[in-house]
């Protein structure tokens, strides 16, 4: 029997930084995945999707290459080779994945292929083999959630309905696509199929396409989809899903759709299998309950990532491997989600870290709020991508400490970093609006966007 | 040889002191344990003893100049001239300077003399010194300086909880609430406010004629205790007069004849012995309410401070273990005691550790008064001047000496039923001597 400190169930982007990061902290570390390295992000999700999103741009970009001057393009002629695409993607993905393979060599991981099935609080079976551990993180991550709609399971039986993996193992193009739900992944795809030309509606129960967002980012956001040609059927309630149509009621009206896919994302559930022996506190949704060190209700078990249903984001999962791992050997730190940054690659793209004014309100903080468009922004004017703008809340009573930047526009997934980083530094409005920024940037509207936010902004 | 003699720690935490008097000139002859000057720290007013023979070649302060522990404030010349020191010696004097500070431990005046190091006479040195205070700057976030500034936090001494020690906003609230500033929530517009209102009345004020006295470090420390027991104890105070009558004879029977024997008799050992009674019965008032824990932590010791008035302030010099004197060891400890904080005599230990206090305002002639638990005490007993009365006593007018009381304790939790029942006993007792010998 092989003896670790520290065992981590999982090789997806919070276990694998988990290993890493308890290796270099002195621990013997060894990382049990029945798949591939680097999870659903880097296979399945984050990778393989932003790279589609990314060749979509590209093709959007071609497509209106004549407005700046770009001759000599047919637009009848281009197209879209999905195969191609999808070979590509998996290029990009494989190297990632081959990468994490050698930052475990390099940083003296073990890696054990197979299934691990957690034995008592200290011993961990993977195919036969036992291993024994100080400390366990799970990093199990999740499974999709498919709800209780009438004929919704069958229609994945027989591939009508796909989510992610099918999507990405598709060959050919469709020409009309349903997307079911609400999620970033629902909004990503829809995005992508939009953009390569594929005809898209998208149904969902709630009011808003992304309610856990800003409501002004997600009416902005509604309206750039319907501008691009998305059809929105909002409240809607899906009463029937069969392979020929899809029946729904909405305002109390009954609707029926069909399509050659139904792309369907509902969000997650945590992936428990194998963990079944260690009898866990669970959350009312069944995720497994943390606190702010990672710390399950076992003393020496953490779990890390989507199986705790935080925040299902890679680069959370990735932090709560640091912050379990510091814990495990010593070092007292723990987690602020709301210091963490949440994107979704539409176009525009949207980004969002801290309180939005929703939740200030329901906090009963005091705030004041600025907002710059990004139409008066001259770097989105060059680019001639000035649909968006940047809202940022701070905390009147705390000086004018940060407390939400909320944004949606072409670069917003980089235009966040800054917003994260001023309020990890518990920065305020005031410093923020003596920050000189580059010109011209997209970044100089969040400069902007403080000044409205004491008094007025200069470039409006 | 010099010795650069550096105001050492007389510990209880005090980090600084005034030099209210130097007791020594440049030239003069010293011996060991002569004391250099008289310092006065936010606790206490001290002598500091020399720790070497010699002759003082440099006073290094002025009278009213704060010193911290640490700094050079006399140099002595030991061996009757100053010579200078090879660097090998400065290093092996600095190291064995940091030995000596690693061994040291928070001492109490008195003891301080020889566990001061020699430090050879160098202005690098110096420099070594005054850059040691500049560069202790916290690493703080823009939130965390300014909410440390308002609420009167040294962000200097905060240990911070982010990356690399950052001090955070939380670091600040979590200090600013052990050191119970501003209990009650104010919202920061609100400080803004009275802040500038107290700048208007400032500048009113100063078209006045009028004198501005810098507070001394004793008197800050005293306001500073009465806001925090004020704002943080919810006080009521019970009151009621004694007949002390048999009390009053009884003392006059004894108080000539004791006083052959240099023992002034007052009523203070009387009620201390009373009190201390009744707290054995009731310990909710001889407690302290661990807001942390939400924990009551009764003592099981009888420490009673005795609140003195002296020319600098109010001071409160304790008797510890009180119950276990007899009713003359006490007279003799409060005359003691008293006399000590007068004279401003008193040392530090002699000022800690109090359980209960009593206040005698009666001595300067008060009746009746609120006083303020002396805080993190549970109660105070306010004792007047006690007067002749004339009282009803079975349906007669007849004359009486009254003592008057007051007690004042913490409400959140002591129930005022209790507050009257403490009086009642007290009433007993001392109405009764008898009851005092029987029962204390």
């Amino acid at each position: 029997m092989k003896k670790y400190d520290v065992v981590v169930l999982g090789g997806g982007p919070g276990g694998y930084i988990a290993a890493i990061k308890s290796s270099q902290l002195g621990k013997k570390v060894a990382v049990v995945e029945k798949d591939k390295l680097g999870g659903i992000c880097l296979n399945w999700g984050c990778i393989p999707t932003k790279t589609l999103l990314a060749y979509a741009k590209h093709f959007q970009d071609v497509l209106r290459s004549e407005d700046f001057g770009i001759g000599g393009i047919d637009k009848s002629k281009v197209y879209v080779d999905i195969e191609k695409m999808m070979l590509k993607k998996d290029e990009t993905v494989n190297k990632l994945v081959s990468g994490i393979h050698m930052l475990f060599k390099k940083n003296g991981v073990d890696l054990y292929n197979g299934f691990g099935k957690v034995i008592d609080k200290s011993h961990i079976d993977v195919g036969g083999e036992n291993l024994s551990f100080e400390y366990l993180i799970i990093a199990t991550g999740s499974k999709p959630y498919i709800p209780a709609i009438d004929g919704l399971k069958e229609s994945f039986d027989s591939g009508k309905a796909i989510n992610n993996m099918g999507i990405l193992t598709q060959k050919e193009k469709f020409d009309k696509v349903l997307v079911l739900g609400n999620d970033t992944y629902s909004v990503e795809y829809a995005t992508f199929y939009n953009s390569i030309g594929t005809d898209v509606t998208m149904i969902y129960s709630d009011k808003n396409i992304l309610p856990q967002y800003d409501s002004k980012l997600s009416q902005t956001l509604e309206r750039q989809l319907k501008k691009s040609g998305v059809k929105l059927v909002n409240n809607a309630n899906i009463t029937k899903i069969s392979d020929d149509k899809i029946t729904l009621t909405q305002n109390g009206k009954e609707k029926e759709f069909t399509a050659d896919k139904y792309i369907v994302f509902y969000g997650i559930k945590p992936n428990l299998s194998g963990l079944e022996s260690l009898k866990l506190e669970k959350d009312e949704m069944g995720f497994i309950l943390t606190d702010e060190n990672l710390r399950t209700s076992l003393p020496n078990v953490f779990a890390i990532g989507d199986v705790n249903g935080k925040m299902p984001l890679a680069h959370v999962a990735s932090f709560e491997g640091v912050i379990a791992s510091e814990n495990i050997c010593g070092i007292d730190s723990k987690i602020d989600y709301l210091k963490i940054p949440k994107v979704v690659y539409s176009f525009p793209e949207i980004a969002s870290v801290g309180l939005t004014e929703d939740e200030a309100k329901i906090k009963n903080i005091d705030y004041t709020v600025g907002k710059f468009p990004l139409s008066a922004n001259s770097m989105a004017s060059i680019k001639a991508e000035t649909a968006g703008f940047v809202k940022i809340l701070a905390d009147k009573n705390m000086y004018g400490e940060i407390i939400g930047l909320h944004i949606i526009g072409n670069d917003a997934s980089n235009m966040i970093a800054e917003g994260v980083g001023l309020m990890n530094l518990e920065g305020t409005i005031y410093d923020l609006a003596k920050i000189v920024h580059p010109h011209p940037t997209l970044t100089e509207a969040i400069v902007e966007a403080s000044l409205a936010a004491i008094d007025k902004p200069l470039n409006i | 040889m010099r010795f650069e003699f550096q105001f050492p720690d007389i510990g209880e935490g005090i980090h600084e002191g005034i030099i209210t008097k130097w007791l020594v000139n440049v030239g003069d002859m010293i011996k060991e344990g002569d004391s250099v000057a008289e310092v006065e720290t936010d606790k206490v007013t001290t002598e500091i003893p020399s720790p070497k023979t010699g002759k003082i070649v440099e006073l290094r302060a002025n009278n009213g100049d704060t010193i911290h522990v640490g700094d050079v404030f006399v140099v002595i010349d030991t061996e009757g001239n100053a010579e200078d020191v090879s660097p090998e010696e400065i290093k092996d004097t600095l190291n064995e300077k940091k030995e000596i500070v690693e061994e040291e431990n928070a001492g109490v005046v008195g003891e301080v003399i020889a566990s001061s190091e020699v430090i050879a006479p160098s202005d690098e040195n110096k420099e070594n010194n005054e850059d040691k205070k500049d560069v202790k700057k916290a690493l703080a976030t823009p939130v965390a300086r300014k909410l440390a500034k308002d609420l009167g936090v040294d962000i200097n001494q905060i240990v911070g909880s982010g990356p690399n020690g950052r001090v955070m906003k939380e670091d600040i609230i979590k200090a600013s609430e052990k050191l119970q500033v501003g209990k009650q929530e104010i919202t920061l517009d609100e400080t803004i406010k009275t802040a500038s209102q107290a700048q208007e009345e400032k500048l009113l004020i100063e078209d006045e004629k009028i004198e501005r006295i810098p507070l001394t470090k004793i008197r800050k420390t005293i306001a500073e205790k009465m806001t925090q027991s004020r704002f943080t104890i919810p006080h009521t105070t019970a009151m009621d007069e004694l007949d002390v009558t048999e009390l009053y004879e009884l003392r006059k029977r004894y108080k000539d004849s004791l006083r052959e024997e240099e023992i002034n008799l007052t009523f203070m050992p009387f009620i201390i012995k009373a009190t201390i009674a009744v707290l054995k019965q009731m310990p909710e008032f001889n407690s302290t309410l661990d807001e942390e824990n939400d924990e009551l932590i009764l003592k099981k010791f009888y420490h009673i401070g005795i609140a003195t008035d002296t020319d600098r302030g109010l001071m409160v010099p304790v008797i510890k273990d009180a119950d276990r004197l007899s009713i003359v060891e006490l007279a003799k400890k409060v005359d003691e005691i008293s006399n000590k904080a007068k004279n401003n005599q008193i040392e530090l230990k002699d000022l800690k550790g109090s359980s209960f206090t009593i206040t005698n305002y009666g001595s300067i002639g008060g009746y009746y008064g609120i006083p303020i638990i002396n805080y993190p005490e549970s109660a105070i007993l306010g004792v007047g001047r006690i007067v002749q009365k004339p009282i009803i006593k079975n349906d007669e007018i007849v004359k009486a000496w009254i003592l008057p009381l007051s007690l004042s304790y913490d409400h959140r939790i002591i129930d005022g039923a209790s507050g009257a029942r403490f009086l009642n006993m007290m009433k007993e007792l001392l109405e009764n001597p008898e009851m005092l010998l029987l029962k204390a």
